[in-house]
């Protein structure tokens, strides 16, 4: 075994300094180094962004209940680490001197917030401060609009069911204020110890208790795997950050999935570089492995002297890839430092692990056809130099790197769908790709007859090595698919999160607005360069009964079965609007949207078309055709649904429950709502624009729309900097391909060259040889590429997907171009070599 | 020392089978030097392979220091090589990626020899390369890289020594070297060569010489050890 080891560290030493590892080497650091970075800086980045996002929701996770729930799950959840809080809220009257409002009230334990800030100011919609504390006992911080609605100031004092609050403070937000703009009630926050006294929440009465949990993901998600069987699904809700379906929560996912994309496709061009690689080392060892089976060497002598090469190779590999990773990824971390915040200090195994599996994996695994080919070598060759490896299936290669590359990916991802999307488009452009090699001979035959210029000696050469030029080709189509994928998939999704949020979106909301106020307030707003978006009209309404059947205006489960109907209301009062023309962001899904309809039978029956929301409809158990009856003031509105709409809620527009036709409510008053846009720093023009309407109520969403476009924009530079990782990548490894080729062509250009062909002729047939490489790779990238888009986009992404014409041009084009500079440059360093060093080197 | 009866070649090609030696049958005795002269494709490479048990016999007996190659795997015959075969080849085969020292060591190490680097030494230093020995091959003139072949040949101190036109691509006066080092040690080690090659004056070094025509083999001109000693 000594000898063995010796030998195979001699040859490993010499092949390094003389730099024939080079590519294969390259191939592993890359790998390695790129897999590294790029899981470890997405770890990092998906850490930081889940915690802020968890601010969002002020713990990591939360257990929603519609009952107290057991005091023991907190003990539990405390002894295993996790750090807990709670909140009890409820819909209650808040009542000052002389005037009363509705509020969220919620009484929070000296824990709550787990995540994220609670901010306070001096004086209603003054500027926010973080404060690190919660109302005294007695005391309740309301928000802003509440003073205006009950006329109080700071210091006085308001009633809350049976108890007295002092106001202390101006609570401008709390982290899990929601992100509705609408059916809100102003917050008041108040110590869950003064709950009780308040009589508020008790039997009989709806409230929502809140357990908030954060800790590390391992702890949490023991903790849920011994919480889960002891939860009631009707009862309980289990609330995860990435259960959040704000646009955060779903850029935040998306986000995540394009990170494990990215990785993925790191993997599959490492795996391919390896290949080529490993394909070239072992090509170049033909000789020796004759040599020392002529000179006695057993086979398994050979295969261990060869096996041990590889680990050395796949060790000193792993190492500098680790090193180069970690140094890459600090670097770009510090870079990005001001734009990202992404914790520096906190160390991730899982990245490391991957990283070093996919090297060793990646070296084992793909240089193992190339060394059971080479092991085949027949010693003979020292006599007959034509004679090559006995073991020469192309399809078992593909089928072993293929499976491995299938095995890796899913490995990696733990997510089947993704692994198979990519796996089955790549298979489609191999299948694809052998059918046009084969179709290129065709034509190289017919193109390369004549004389022998640089086109006919470029198809020649395609022709004769349409074998390995097939693999050349699928390699290189491969890459450029990858790189495809990757840049198309990152401008949809950056697109798609900017348009979730564009220049413009409304940041203030007004409500209350009467019909007399609406010409007055259109005019003050344009005369000040404000310009104002629809108005709204609005009704409070009680849901009434559905067929007849009526339905419960409390939902608490205390009073089912007592005598009341058991079909459930809304349990407060709904927005009601009327329209005939369907907003933005609203879908009709089932049956027909009334503006169009003929409303001539309506007005005899006395019956209105109304439209309702999908989600509400399926949790009140509404469908089409059922009769609607509701409740505005004293007078009865029946309505029938004749359409179901799904609804964006994410648009910072009003958006509603139901929508009657109009003609049903030509009899009320309504009051308006409506909502403008004003850039943070006009913020000041605020009172001067509401002060001439004392009685309208105003929504402040322009700090919340920053939060979203900052996140919204963190994540795009992440996914930036991803993209240009896979690109420097990917461009390493088509560099890498090239340069392998480059090898096989010596000989050839050696005896050109001896042959007294111009330095001009090999070097211009050696470019188109390889831009016509590249033009079939880039195009047929391009096809695969729109084929694993449509599929990743469709059912991953949750994107809608679309074609990418303008690639189909550039992908064959750049393709021709980079592959075409990248021979032309690889054959200039071996022009460069005078004849007989090129002969020299062949031996 | 070989002993070879009724030996054939058969190779199969697309028009069918092809019978590039016909039944062959002779013996060479130890310590002897048999030359193989014939034209190119006239059969003698396939020959050395089938002697040097590189190739399997399609029909026949070859023993080789009375092991019957015929009826040996690849993995045996490979020890036998190991233990009593040296090679020359015209192209001289060095690894490319070792050092004229290691390329020297190679055959020893593989044979399990005690202090293979002394012996490589030794060996060079005979050839006349010891200040040579840290070199690539390729830093090497051609013959150069033949007497490293011929010390690594001899390194093991073969029983039997195969060798492919071992002066082919080399100029006179190399050729000229490396012939009269392949003879002199041959005649110290006392080992029988086996030499193919074209080129007539060195086939009449020989003892023997054996002419390839078309796949079969006829003895030649037969000149005595003691004529040939006048003969130098």
């Amino acid at each position: 075994m000594t000898m063995i080891t010796n030998l195979a560290w001699r040859l490993f030493k010499h092949e390094a300094r003389r730099g024939e590892l080079t590519i294969i080497l390259l191939a592993i650091v890359l790998s390695v180094s790129a897999v590294l970075s790029l899981s470890l800086f997405s770890e990092r980045l998906q850490q930081a962004l889940k915690s802020r996002s968890a601010a969002f929701i002020a713990a990591d996770t939360q257990l929603r209940s519609d009952k107290p729930v057991d005091e023991a799950w907190l003990a539990e959840a405390q002894s295993r680490e996790l750090q807990t809080a709670q909140r009890i809220s409820a819909r209650s009257m808040v009542f000052g001197e002389e005037n009363m409002s509705l509020v969220d009230l919620r009484a929070v334990n000296s824990t709550y917030p787990l995540k994220g800030d609670i901010t306070v100011s001096d004086m209603p919609f003054g500027s926010p401060e973080v404060i690190d504390g919660l109302p005294e006992p007695g005391h309740a911080w309301i928000q802003s609009r509440l003073f205006q609605t009950l006329d109080i100031e700071l210091g006085d004092q308001v009633e809350i069911g049976d108890s007295l609050f002092t106001v202390s403070r101006v609570l401008i937000d709390i982290p899990d204020a929601g992100f509705s703009v609408f059916n809100t009630d102003p917050i008041v926050l108040i110590r869950l110890q003064d709950i009780e006294a308040t009589s508020v929440v008790g039997p009989g009465s709806r409230a929502d208790y809140v357990s908030y949990f954060a800790g590390n993901d391992g702890a949490l998600e023991d903790y849920y795997d011994w919480l889960s069987p002891q939860l009631n699904r009707e009862v309980h809700r289990w609330r995860a950050v990435s259960d959040d379906d704000s646009a955060i929560g779903r850029s935040v996912a998306s986000a995540e999935r394009y990170f494990l994309l990215a990785s993925l496709l790191a993997i599959v061009l490492a795996a391919v570089s390896i290949a080529v690689a490993a394909q070239r080392y072992s090509q170049r060892h033909y000789d020796p492995v004759a040599i020392m089976k002529t000179l006695g060497a057993t086979k398994s002598t050979i295969r261990w002297v060869y096996l041990f090469q590889v680990v050395f190779i796949a060790l000193a590999g792993i190492f500098i890839g680790v090193i180069i990773g970690l140094v890459g990824q600090q670097l770009v971390v510090w870079a990005l430092a001001d734009r990202v915040d992404v914790a520096l200090d906190v160390w991730h195994w899982r990245p490391f692990f991957i990283a070093v599996f996919t090297g060793g994996i990646c070296a084992l695994l793909f240089s193992l056809y190339p060394l059971m080919q080479l092991f085949s070598i027949p010693p003979l060759r020292v006599l007959r130099r034509d004679m090559n490896a006995s073991l020469s299936s192309k399809g078992i290669q593909f089928l072993s790197a293929g499976s491995a590359i299938f095995l890796l990916m899913f490995a990696y991802s733990r997510n089947l769908e993704i692994s198979l999307i990519l796996f089955v488009s790549g298979v489609a452009l191999v299948v694809g790709l052998v059918a046009v090699t084969y179709g290129l001979i065709l034509i190289g035959r017919k193109l390369g007859a004549g004389s022998m210029g640089p086109w006919q000696l470029a198809w020649a050469r395609i022709r004769r090595r349409a074998m390995d030029n097939s693999v050349q080709l699928i390699s290189f189509s491969v890459t450029i698919m990858l790189l495809l994928v990757v840049l198309v998939m990152r401008n949809d999704m950056v697109e798609q999160w900017r348009s979730q949020l564009p220049e413009g979106t409304p940041n203030y909301f007004l409500i209350n607005i009467t019909p007399e106020q609406k010409d007055a307030l259109d005019t003050h707003f344009s005369q000040r360069d404000v310009s104002i978006d629809a108005f709204y009209p609005v009704t409070r309404g009680r849901f009434a009964s559905v067929n007849g059947e009526s339905v419960r205006t409390s939902v608490s489960k205390e009073d089912e079965g007592e005598g009341e109907s058991s079909r459930q209301g809304l349990g407060r009062e709904a927005n009601l609007t009327w329209s005939n023309l369907l907003q933005k962001e609203n879908n009709v899904v089932e049956g027909t949207w009334h503006g169009g309809l003929d409303t001539t039978d309506f007005a005899a029956s006395g019956v209105y078309p109304v439209s309702v929301e999908q989600e509400i409809a399926m949790r009140l158990d509404i469908k089409m055709g059922d009769n609607l009856t509701f409740n505005i003031g004293s007078e009865i509105v029946n309505t029938e649904v004749t359409s179901i709409r799904t609804v964006n809620w994410q648009t910072m527009q009003p958006n509603f429950f139901f929508i009657i036709h109009p003609e049903a409510m030509e009899a009320f008053r309504p009051t308006y709502i409506t909502s403008f846009f004003l850039p943070t720093e006009r913020k000041p023009e605020l009172t001067s624009l509401l002060q001439p309407f004392s009685s309208i109520t105003m929504f402040d969403v322009d700090a919340r729309i920053n939060q979203l476009r900052e996140i919204v924009d963190q994540v795009s530079v992440a996914v930036e900097f991803i993209l240009v990782l896979v690109l420097a990548a990917g461009s390493l490894v088509l560099i890498a391909q090239v340069q392998a080729s480059m090898d096989e062509r010596r000989q050839e250009l050696a005896i050109l060259r001896t042959l007294g062909a111009k330095g001009k002729l090999i070097r211009q047939s050696v470019v188109f040889e390889f831009v016509i490489i590249g033009l079939v790779a880039g195009g047929m990238a391009a096809l695969a590429n729109e084929l694993s888009l449509y599929m990743l986009q469709s059912r991953v992404f949750q994107m809608e997907s679309s074609i990418h014409l303008e690639y189909w041009l550039i992908a064959p084009l750049v393709g021709a171009i980079v592959v075409g500079i990248l021979g032309a440059l690889g054959c200039w360093r071996l022009l460069a070599l005078n004849t007989s060093q090129l002969l020299r080197k062949m031996v | 020392m070989i002993k070879t009866a009724n030996v054939t070649k058969t190779v199969t090609t697309t028009e069918g089978d092809l019978q590039i030696l016909q039944p062959i049958s002779f013996e060479v005795n130890t310590g002897e030097s048999i030359a193989i002269i014939g034209a190119s494709g006239s059969g003698k490479s396939t020959l050395l392979g089938l002697l040097a048990g590189l190739d399997e016999v399609s029909e026949g007996e070859i023993f080789l220091d009375d092991a019957p190659l015929h009826n040996m795997d690849e993995e045996a015959r490979a020890v036998l090589r190991g233990q009593k075969v040296g090679f020359i080849f015209q192209s001289f085969m060095l690894v490319q990626s070792l050092t004229a020292l290691e390329n020297v060591m190679l055959p020893a190490e593989i044979a399990g020899l005690d202090n293979p680097k002394k012996r490589a030494q030794d060996i060079l230093e005979q050839v006349g390369l010891s200040h040579r020995a840290h070199h690539y091959p390729n830093q090497l003139s051609g013959g150069e890289q033949q007497r490293v072949a011929i010390a690594r040949a001899f390194i093991t101190q073969p029983k039997i020594l195969f060798a492919d036109e071992p002066t082919g691509n080399l100029d006179a006066a190399n050729g000229k070297k490396v012939e009269e080092l392949l003879f002199n040690l041959n005649k110290e080690q006392g080992t029988t060569l086996v030499l193919v090659t074209h080129d007539n004056t060195l086939a009449q070094q020989c003892d023997r010489q054996l002419t390839m025509q078309g796949g079969v083999l006829t003895e030649s001109t037969l000149i005595g050890v003691e004529d040939r000693k006048e003969a130098v």
